[in-house]
């Protein structure tokens, strides 16, 4: 059985509060949850004091962390959930469709090899109608489309010889699905001489703590540790373009395995926004921003929010000319990562998703600005806005001023 | 790197950070958790758990020195952005008005949003609970509302919100339920029904849980009032109130909307200090140690209920950013550009453990006040 290693009084001072429940997105929408309170801190409790205890009603949870950060004790409510995770797949088994899901990697392999054969197939009603009887993934439900050119394929890069060097963790979204994303920012740090490389690297675990594969999930985060070790300890810094990957990197892989390579690797690890700030106010970015006349929205998406370094991409976006961004303020996008692709989940998704939706339509900008691919997909089906990474833009407006030059 | 940091995100720290950046200063907010906006009943005290006027205030929180202009101007402020906001605010600090509490309680309190009407000495009343909450218990309430006011004639109804729940439902989840037409409705007829059958005589006023509705609070207390031929009104009781809620999120989209850089889930272990005061805050993220430097800073951290003062064996401790505090939670040589905002002053203004909501609103619209002033004449020494 899994052993929970973090310090087991964290979870002690509860208080009953209500906080993480007023806060949670899927509580909020369905009473079908049993909420991060019961499920977290008193399900923990309880399990003290009982033995191993498998509850079923953990599925609701997304592990998107509101709970974590409205909680005024500092309770770690998503360690605790993504526990009760790993013991409910451990007792009842896990599904075909959630074990398919949480490969998000080998199903980006897969699918993007055959990536103009899948797109078309995906888009397909019959095919559609098929795996939602079948593997209980709903036909209305969108996808991220699939890319031949991946991005492993494209870059291999293994040393850097800058003075800043930058280890890039991609992450499936961007390796698979987005690659653009990926080589904007490599365009970014290239305007900043910086060289970046790809350390090698598996999936960052996110979608296989999400579904209970946790003994799957910290096998990857050892992997990634390991791989990623060796750069930081000869001076690379770690930068991800994708909030969740970098909420893994920070703060999950320290909670789940509490290993001193863990605390090591983290310390070293940003958000691709937050390293550009971090260049700014060490005087090293290079300002040479061309003009943009643009008036964009900004939807957080949750782990950004959680990883507590204030709003980054809109503190880098701010600094183009004529630039101007605001925040949607909106919530959860109920996406989620894989729970939006379940069919039981699929209405509460959807109905997580609308204030979103309204919040963006509210606003009403140019365009709407994310990290997250998961957001994206979810703000794809709601919004009729186009949505782009924050690296796209920044890397656009060094190519302008480059040329402009 | 920001001009103004605040720390904490209950209301002072909320209210703060709305003003600050209304003032056009880049604005920060670091809190470890959502706020005690959450726990609280969403109604504005003069003095949480006592009686007493704004004399009787100004002598126990030692006011003497604030201005009449700046008490009225702070309630006005207070009243414009909730209103903005969508959840105004009523009622003033020169005349309190008693309201019901969950508990069949009576208190009086100063600014009130829309849900809630004061309660009479005599007429008929109605207390309506529902059989899903536990946290809310009409007969409990009758008992306790009995004794305060015995010229009452008091009713009891519990009906059923119709749904399955697999948590023990809060006041929050009826809310949520209630914000849509079909639950509303369902719940107007079995009142109606109960009314009929047990020959319960009109009444002046329904209570209710603080539940009637979140994003759609007006409609649903339109048509309860409309349907039922009454005035009605919330009872705020245990957290999480609605009444609160709504005030903590409509606050909150504000604060972001306005572009206030939100730092949660981070705790603040520090300062570093130069000459001029605070340079920078350290805080901790899950495995970070960051700083985060501005010019001037805002201390809304609450007193020992919200965790900004700690009583240890050694006496009164600052939690956040370690400075000496003196025996009534007062910070000994406060920095020049620190401001302290609500029960960051001290025990002085706490009572029970709390300061009350107008004092919030009173001390963070003055401190932001006070911090635009000293930034205006800054600006002018170092031009």
């Amino acid at each position: 059985m899994l052993e929970l290693k973090l310090d087991e009084l964290t979870f002690d001072k509860c208080l009953k509060c209500n906080a993480c429940v007023s806060s949670c997105p899927v509580a909020n929408t369905t009473l079908e949850f049993g909420g991060p309170k019961h499920l977290g801190p008193e399900l923990k409790r309880l399990m003290n004091n009982q033995g191993i205890i498998d509850d079923k009603r953990i599925e609701f949870c997304t592990l998107c962390g509101s709970c974590d950060m409205s909680c005024p004790e500092n309770v770690h409510v998503t360690t605790l959930t993504a526990f009760a995770k790993a013991i409910h797949s451990d007792k009842s088994g896990t599904k075909f469709r959630d074990f398919v899901l949480s490969n998000a990697e080998w199903v980006g392999k897969l699918a993007s090899a055959f990536a103009p054969v899948t797109n078309f197939a995906m888009g397909m009603k019959p095919v559609r109608k098929v795996m939602e009887i079948v593997m209980d993934i709903p036909a209305e439900r969108q996808f991220p489309k699939y890319r031949f050119h991946n991005f492993n394929r494209v870059y291999k890069k293994k040393t850097a010889s800058t003075e800043r060097k930058v280890a890039y963790f991609a992450g499936c979204y961007a390796t698979f699905n987005a690659p653009e994303v990926a080589m904007s920012f490599i365009k970014v740090m290239e305007h900043n001489g910086i060289e970046v490389v790809k350390p090698d690297q598996k999936c960052c675990g996110v979608p296989m703590f999400a579904n209970g594969q946790m003994k799957q999930g910290l096998k990857n985060a050892n992997h990634n540790i390991t791989s990623f070790l060796e750069y930081t300890r000869q001076g690379y810094d770690v930068v991800l373009t994708c909030t969740s990957c970098t909420l893994a990197f920070k703060k999950e892989y320290v909670s789940f395995l509490n290993t001193e390579e863990a605390k090591e690797l983290a310390s070293h690890v940003y958000d691709a926004d937050e390293y550009l700030r971090l260049l700014k106010e060490s005087g090293e970015l290079n300002m040479n921003f061309a003009p943009m006349k643009v008036r964009a929205g900004y939807y957080a998406p949750c782990h950004m929010k959680a990883q507590g370094i204030g709003n980054p991409a809109m503190d880098i976006l701010e600094l183009i000319p004529g630039y101007e961004i605001q925040d949607v303020g909106a919530g959860c996008c109920g996406q989620c990562g894989t729970f939006g692709f379940k069919t039981e989940k699929y209405d509460v998704s959807m109905a997580i998703g609308r204030p979103m939706a309204e919040a963006v339509k509210e606003v009403d900008a140019d365009y709407t600005v994310t990290e997250c691919g998961m957001c994206k997909n979810q703000l794809d089906q709601l919004t009729d806005k186009t949505v782009k990474h924050p690296m796209q833009i920044v890397a656009e407006s060094y190519e302008r001023a480059k040329v402009l030059s | 790197m920001y001009d103004v940091v605040v720390i904490g995100q209950g209301l002072s720290g909320m209210l703060s950070a709305i003003w600050a950046k209304e003032h056009g200063y880049r604005t920060a907010l670091v809190a470890t958790g959502s706020g005690k906006i959450m726990q609280s009943t969403g109604v504005l005290d003069l003095i949480p758990g006592a009686d007493g006027g704004l004399k009787e205030w100004s002598e126990l929180y030692q006011l003497a020195a604030i201005e009449q202009s700046q008490l009225t101007g702070a309630m006005e402020q207070f009243k414009i952005l909730t209103k903005r906001l969508g959840y105004p605010y009523k009622g003033d600090i020169e005349h309190l008005v008693p309201i019901v509490m969950g508990s069949g309680h009576i208190k009086e309190t100063a600014l009130y949003p829309e849900t809630i009407s004061p309660i009479k000495e005599h007429g008929q009343v109605v207390i309506v609970g529902f059989d899903e909450v536990i946290d809310f218990q009409p007969a409990y309430i009758k008992g306790n509302l009995q004794k305060a006011r015995p010229q009452l004639s008091i009713a009891t109804i519990e009906i059923s919100l119709g749904k399955q729940s697999q948590r023990t439902m809060t006041q929050l989840d009826a809310a949520r339920l209630l914000d849509k037409k079909e639950n509303l409705d369902y719940c107007i007829k079995q009142i109606k029904q109960q009314m009929t059958v047990r020959e319960i005589s009109q009444p002046d006023l329904f209570i209710f849980p603080a539940s009637l509705g979140v994003e759609n609070w007006k409609y649903t207390l339109e048509q309860f009032t409309k349907e039922l031929g009454a005035i009605v009104t919330e009872a705020p009781g245990m957290p999480p109130n609605t009444t609160a809620i709504r005030l903590h999120e409509r606050l909150k989209k504000e604060a972001v909307k306005l572009g206030v850089r939100f730092y949660v889930d981070t705790t603040v272990v520090g300062c570093k200090m130069d000459r001029a005061g605070i340079e920078s805050l350290t805080i901790k993220t899950s495995n970070h140690t960051t700083d985060i430097s501005g010019k001037q800073f805002i201390l809304a951290t609450g007193g020992i209920l919200g965790g900004g003062l700690e009583v240890t064996s050694d006496g009164v401790k600052e939690t956040a950013l370690e400075l000496d505090a003196d025996e009534n939670g007062n910070i000994i040589h406060c920095p020049e550009n620190l401001y302290p905002v609500g029960a960051s002053r001290g025990f002085s203004v706490t009572h029970n453990g709390i300061t009350g909501g107008v004092y919030s609103v009173l001390s963070s619209h003055e401190m932001v006040d006070k911090l635009h002033q000293q930034a205006i004449i800054g600006g002018i020494r170092s031009a």
